[in-house]
């Protein structure tokens, strides 16, 4: 017999595919597709130092007079007015707004799927 | 057998039962009123208060109130920063020697800046300060740090960064130095109130050894104000 036509299986099986685990992926039961109440904890980036410029004002002051506190009255107002409002900003930033940059943190948007979480089926 | 069963039962009903002694914060129910101790407030007339001390006044009416402290006082001599540097000095409780070596030092400041005053030349008579009080607040404001230094590990190393400070801590450190200061750095038979009046006079003039501690303290933190950054509020 000149080329026999054997069912594509057969062929596949005689090769050894089969065995050697060339065959389409067995659908495992997967993960309900579903959006989780919970997203993966993220490392929130440091927030950065309140009032660096009025500091380095300060202390280039301070070089110049000898570390008087006399003659630099005005730059250390400036700083501590700087100080008032940078702690005044931290205890009325409420916990749901976001933070300076623009981006929730992990632990927050948690709170919030969890007050809304997914409905996995009707009643 | 029985000795041993009873003591541990006991420490662990004792460890049970919800404590009377009082914690470190206030044990009062949040709705308790502060007490308001001052005269004057009490002497203005109804029309005189604003809405909101009108609105405080009825709220007193119906709120409880919390119970005065020993150290709270309605008399015109009594100074809070004064009280506070008084507890600083106290050791073992022994509060009435603290407060009559706070008396006498007091009283020393006053008979130093009147012998000064005496023998100043006419022109100059205005420019000394003689009450006490007033030598006191600015000589406890002269030292008070502006800048303080914190201990922040970054990469397995700690640095020394520089950090605002708040008030009650800047208040803290420069009682804390003068006190430091005259137990430890004065001849040993010089009495507190000699010492501490000399400390406070040269603080009030910008001199001495608590100004150079909060200008050395300064200094540290203008070497280190590149790790500024690394502070994170």
């Amino acid at each position: 017999m000149a080329a026999p036509a054997y069912p594509a299986w057969v062929t596949r099986w005689v090769s050894g595919q089969w065995r050697n685990k060339k065959r389409p992926p067995a659908l495992r039961p997967p993960r309900a597709l579903a959006l989780a109440d919970k997203v993966a904890n993220r490392r929130e980036e440091a927030t950065e130092a309140t009032c660096i410029t009025e500091m380095s004002v300060m202390m280039a002051c301070w070089k110049q007079n000898d570390f008087n506190d006399a003659p630099c009255a005005e730059e250390i107002r400036m700083f501590y007015d700087c100080v008032a409002k940078a702690e005044k900003e931290r205890k009325n930033q409420n916990e749901d707004t976001m933070s300076s940059r623009g981006n929730l943190p992990s632990s927050k948007v948690n709170k919030l799927l969890k007050r809304f979480p997914q409905i996995t089926r009707y009643v | 057998m029985a000795a041993p069963g009873a003591a541990g039962l006991g420490r662990r009903l004792r460890a049970w039962l919800p404590r009377i002694m009082p914690v470190r914060w206030s044990r009062y129910n949040p709705s308790y009123l502060e007490p308001e101790v001052k005269k004057e407030s009490y002497q203005k007339p109804l029309e005189e208060l604003t809405d909101e001390e009108r609105e405080h006044m009825e709220l007193k009416a119906v709120r409880p109130i919390k119970a005065a402290p020993p150290s709270l006082s309605s008399s015109v001599f009594s100074d809070p920063m004064i009280s506070k540097f008084t507890n600083m000095m106290m050791k073992s409780g022994n509060k009435v020697l603290a407060r009559s070596l706070m008396s006498q030092t007091l009283e020393a400041i006053k008979r130093k800046q009147l012998e000064k005053y005496h023998k100043a030349p006419e022109n100059e008579k205005e420019t000394i300060e003689c009450n006490p009080y007033v030598i006191f607040h600015q000589a406890l404001k002269n030292c008070q740090p502006i800048i303080g230094l914190s201990n922040i590990t970054k990469g397995g190393k700690t640095y020394q960064v520089p950090v605002p400070l708040t008030d009650n801590r800047k208040r803290f450190l420069a009682m804390k130095w003068l006190i430091t200061e005259c137990r430890e750095n004065k001849h040993r038979r010089t009495l507190m109130p000699d010492k501490l009046s000399q400390e406070l006079l040269l603080a009030f003039n910008n001199e001495g050894p608590v100004i150079k501690k909060k200008h050395v303290l300064h200094k540290m933190a203008e070497a280190n104000r590149a790790y500024a950054h690394f502070r994170w509020w």
